[in-house]
This record gives C-alpha cells, sequence and structure tokens, in this order.
C-alpha cells in the first residue's frame, strides 16, 4: 500500500503543479477576470493537467488536448501548452464520425426483431456502452476493450482531479475565512 | 528433466495448501510424464529444452506457477448464457494482482500446455472444487488425445515457443496456428484442447478459431470489468454488464460534475487565481514522494489512496502549523473527514453535491468561529461570499 498511495501522490502532485503553472499564466495575462472566466481558466488548466499526467499514452487524454488544440484562443492556448510543454497543433475534426454513423444505420436495417430476454440485456448493454462513450473525451474510435480501460484511466484520474481540487477549495475556504475573520 | 518435476512440485507444495490442486498437480505431473515419453519418440524440439521449466520454475517464480496452475482449473465453466460467463469470470477474483502481473503470465508462452492455460489474472484461491474436477475429468480425456495430437502440438509450440510478444499476439497467431491441426484434432463430444496459450476450449463447445477469439475477447472484457469494479465505489451490488455500466456511467457524471462545481467554487473563493497559500498546506499534507511507479498500477489504488492521503493529512497538518493556524486548520480536518466519510462515495449517488457541501459548510461553521451568522445553511458558495463580504 505504501506504494500505491506514493505513486498516487506523485500524480496528485504532478497534477497540482501542472495546475498551478496553467493558472500562473492565466493571472499573467490577465489581471482582472470575471468569475466566469476565472472558473473557466481552472478548469482547463485542471483538465490539461490532468490529461498531461497520463503523457497522451491513453485515448481520452489526446482528445482532452485536441479539444483543447481546436477550440482554444489567446491565454488558454498559451496556458495549455505551457503545461504540455509542447506547442499545439491545429487539427481538423475527423471525418470518422460519419463512418460511425452510416455503420448504425446499416445495423438498423439489418434489425431481426428479438425479444428473448438475451437479446433485451444486449441491446441495454449496447446502449449503455453507447453512452458511455459520449462521457468519454475522444469518443468514437473506441471498441469495447479499449473502452472499459479508458474508463478506467479516465475515472482513476478523474478521482485525483477531484480529490486535489477539493483540498485547495477546503484549504482555500478555510483561508478566506481566516483572512477575512482577523 | 524428471528430476526437476519434484523441486517445482515442492515448491507449489509450500505456496498452495488446497487439496483439490494437489490432485491437479498430480495429474498434470503425470500428463508432463506421459508427454515427455510420447515426445521422445519425435524429432528434438526445442520445446523440451530447459527453456520451458527455466522459464516458468526460476523466472516467473513460484507464483507465477501456482498462478497459472490455479488458472487451469479456473477455466472450466458450464455453458451457458453469455451472462453468466460474465458472473463465472467475476468469481475468480483478482487478490493480489496488477496489470503488471497480468502481463507476466503471458511470458510463460514456451510453457507446456497445461501450465500455460491461464489468461485471466490469477485468483487467489477462489476457485470453486467443482470446476477442478471438471478440470480432471477435462485432463483424463485429454491425455487420451494426447497420443494423437502430440505432434501437431509440438510443432505448435516449437512455433510458439521461438516468437515472444505480447498476449493478444500471441493469442491470435496462436489461434490462427491451431486452424490447421485443430481441424484434425477435433471430435465430436470431447472437449479438445487445441489453443496452446490461452484458451482451452470448452467441453461441448465448438473450438474454431472465431469462437475462441472471441472468448478470449470476452475474457479480456470481464477482467477489465472486474478492474471497474473495484475502483467505482457501489459497483459490487450489482452484477451484470448493464447494471454496472449504469453504474460507471453516473460515477463518470458524478465526476465531472464534481470538477465543475469545484473549479467554480475555486473561482469564487478566489479572486486572484494564486494557490501558493494553499499550496503551503498541501504539502504539508502531502509527505515526500519515493520513486516513481508506474502509473499504470496507481489507478488500481486510487481509490484507496484516497483516504489514506485523508488519514495522513489529518496526522501532517497539525505539526508544523503554528498556534494562530491551527484553528483553522482544525476545519480543513472535519473537512477531510467529511470526505473521508463521502469518499467512500456510496453515498454521493443518493446524496447530491450540493448537500454534500452543506455538510461540509455546517460543520466548518460548528468549530467555535466568530461567524455566527454564516452557520445558516447555505444554499450556493455565491451567496456565502456575499455574506462574507458584508461582514
Amino acid at each position: 500500500m505504501q506504494k500505491s498511495s506514493s505513486s498516487a501522490l506523485m500524480v496528485k502532485q504532478e497534477f497540482f503543479t501542472k495546475w498551478k503553472k496553467g493558472l500562473q499564466i492565466y493571472s499573467a495575462f490577465n489581471k482582472e477576470m470575471t468569475i466566469m472566466e476565472r472558473k473557466r481558466a481552472i478548469k482547463l488548466s485542471a483538465d490539461v493537467a490532468i490529461a498531461s499526467t497520463r503523457s497522451a499514452t491513453t485515448q481520452w487524454s489526446r482528445a482532452v488536448v485536441a479539444d483543447v488544440s481546436t477550440s482554444a484562443a489567446g491565454a488558454a492556448r498559451i496556458a495549455a501548452e505551457e503545461i504540455l510543454g509542447r506547442k499545439l497543433t491545429e487539427r481538423r475534426k475527423a471525418l470518422a464520425s460519419k463512418k460511425i454513423v452510416r455503420r448504425r444505420r446499416k445495423a438498423a436495417a439489418r434489425g431481426v426483431v428479438r425479444s428473448s430476454a438475451a437479446a433485451v440485456a444486449k441491446k441495454r448493454v449496447r446502449n449503455r456502452t453507447r453512452v458511455l462513450k459520449r462521457l468519454i473525451p475522444g469518443r468514437k474510435k473506441l471498441d469495447e476493450i479499449s473502452l472499459i480501460k479508458e474508463t478506467l484511466d479516465y475515472i482513476a484520474s478523474l478521482q485525483v482531479q477531484v480529490d486535489v481540487m477539493r483540498h485547495i477549495a477546503a484549504a482555500a475556504e478555510t483561508m478566506h475565512q481566516q483572512q477575512i475573520s482577523f | 528433466m524428471n528430476s526437476r518435476l519434484p523441486e517445482m512440485l515442492h515448491c507449489l507444495n509450500s505456496t498452495t495448501s488446497e487439496n483439490c490442486e494437489m490432485s491437479v498437480l498430480e495429474r498434470q505431473r503425470s500428463r508432463l510424464k506421459q508427454q515427455e515419453q510420447l515426445t521422445h519418440h519425435h524429432p528434438p524440439i526445442p520445446y523440451f529444452n530447459g527453456n520451458d521449466h527455466l522459464a516458468y520454475s526460476g523466472f516467473h517464480g513460484d507464483q507465477a506457477l501456482s498462478d497459472l496452475v490455479l488458472n487451469g482449473g479456473a477455466m472450466k465453466p458450464d455453458p451457458g448464457v453469455e451472462h453468466d460467463d460474465f458472473r463465472r469470470f467475476m468469481n475468480y477474483g483478482t487478490g493480489t494482482t496488477d496489470f503488471q502481473m497480468s502481463c507476466a503470465l503471458p511470458r510463460t508462452v514456451s510453457c507446456p500446455p497445461y501450465v500455460a492455460a491461464a489468461s485471466v489474472d490469477s485468483a487467489a484461491g477462489k476457485e470453486s472444487c467443482k470446476k477442478r474436477k471438471a478440470h480432471n475429468l477435462k485432463i483424463a480425456a485429454e491425455e487420451k488425445k494426447m497420443k494423437g495430437c502430440a505432434e501437431e502440438e509440438s510443432k505448435i509450440t516449437e512455433q510458439n515457443s521461438n516468437s515472444k510478444s505480447t498476449t493478444t499476439t500471441i493469442s491470435t497467431s496462436a489461434n490462427k496456428n491451431n486452424k490447421g491441426p485443430s481441424a484434425n484434432a477435433k471430435k465430436a463430444s470431447d472437449a479438445p484442447k487445441t489453443d496452446y496459450i490461452h484458451v482451452r476450449a470448452r467441453r461441448g463447445q465448438a473450438t474454431d478459431s472465431h469462437s475462441l477469439a472471441e472468448r478470449v475477447r470476452r475474457e479480456k472484457i470481464s477482467e477489465r470489468m472486474k478492474y471497474l469494479q473495484d475502483l467505482v465505489p457501489g459497483c459490487n451490488k450489482v452484477t451484470g454488464k448493464a447494471g454496472m455500466l449504469d453504474e460507471i456511467i453516473n460515477y463518470v457524471q458524478s465526476l465531472q460534475r464534481q470538477v465543475e462545481f469545484l473549479s467554480m467554487k475555486l473561482a469564487a473563493i478566489n479572486p486572484r487565481l494564486d494557490f501558493d497559500i494553499e499550496n503551503y498546506i498541501l504539502k504539508e499534507m502531502f509527505p515526500a514522494c519515493p520513486p516513481a511507479m508506474e502509473p499504470d498500477h496507481s489507478h488500481l489504488q486510487f481509490n484507496t489512496s484516497v483516504e489514506e492521503v485523508s488519514g495522513s493529512g489529518l496526522e501532517m497538518v497539525v505539526g508544523p502549523m503554528d498556534a494562530t493556524l491551527r484553528r483553522t486548520i482544525s476545519a480543513p480536518i472535519t473537512v477531510q473527514q467529511s470526505f473521508l466519510d463521502s469518499s467512500s462515495l456510496n453515498q454521493i449517488q443518493q446524496v447530491t453535491w450540493e448537500d454534500e457541501l452543506r455538510n461540509l459548510y455546517s460543520m466548518e461553521y460548528q468549530q467555535g468561529r466568530s461567524t455566527p451568522f454564516i452557520s445558516q445553511q447555505i444554499t450556493g458558495f455565491l451567496e456565502a461570499n456575499h455574506v462574507k463580504l458584508e461582514m
């Protein structure tokens, strides 16, 4: 257990330092930000930071970075680049999504009405896998096996992210209170 | 060669203590002897060099071997519907394994068949004796077939012992290799053993490469679902893929929402986006870290490490702080305690996270602060901010 906790802590610290880096860049850019801008900055830095802890070994992390590189501008972009330590390249949205749609339509056309319990269960499972796919960034290229692997990794990283953010938020809360009450 | 067998069995004896396995071992031992006798008649093959025995007795250690043996008995599910499969594989149990182990197992490629039958990760001792009896029956059936199949299998092992690669390629190549000879070896009712490395054809099941490959795939899926079960809290109560997927979806959604919420909260609290002070506090909580481990292992243990970190934070925070800060640190401690409770995360699905934060706030404010008027329930943290400013 010692090893596991230490490796988890390392990931957490890595995430935290990267996150702070991103936030520093944001604040260097823009002294006064509205609350929504701040929130977006925090979230983006956190997402890029946690994705970069995986160093592009997983689909979802690559997808997060890709999303950022396509849709980010100005400070966000630079913050992301700083966190990742490399330049973001413009990426075009893949045409793969069309293929998927076509495949699904074919399957639907082929559909045979089966009301057995197994078929119903299978259908339910398939629907839910689809929903899960949508949740995890970097969606459509995943087959079932790798989907589960990605989910595992993604859940673990999210847990790290939430954990660190929660601690920081709690500490910030009390710090703030302390400042005010003095 | 034969002299090594008692050694190995000795090692196995020391590690495993169940009665059922002994019979399996004995049978396997007798089978090995039979095999040797058979293949001595054939031209020499690298299979019978010291390679294999080295591979599993010295190389990968006793644990791998005992695991493999255990799993040799593990592959005997009754023919059934797919959801039964799933539950069956759930029963294997992961025990002490992590991904490393499951990657180590397939390395024993060049092993003789009965040892290398494992692709599922090792189970501690969860195999039922029933499965092993079924396995014993199968072995008896196979022993008869051994004589016919030995020649083909020795060719396959030759091919396989030459290739040392990852699981998937081996299993697929083994499947392809077995297409030819397995067609000859196939019999009507018995369960022939076609795939050498990872998959054993079940009793009365088709043995063509398609179904074998599919079975490998299904095993992989259920193995991973097992890990997911450990990671996602509350998954143990649900069986079946659909239910588990449901839980997983809920969990992922809740985590994502938490991230949103927390970033909003941080934005609200901190007008300047610097977290240095908090960083200082947190640095006290995170102890110095020893050398790195692979991140792949960590996501299995993240869940437990959450509690651990919170636990260690409780002890470490109080020390270096001076008196003035100690009052405020007591609040984070309660925060962490509630976090600890909720980090078992059974409640998160029932209680929304706004409620949870409400609890957090109310617990904090009970710490004897000079902010009595904030102790009323706060519906939004923005409101809290306004209240603070009004002070």
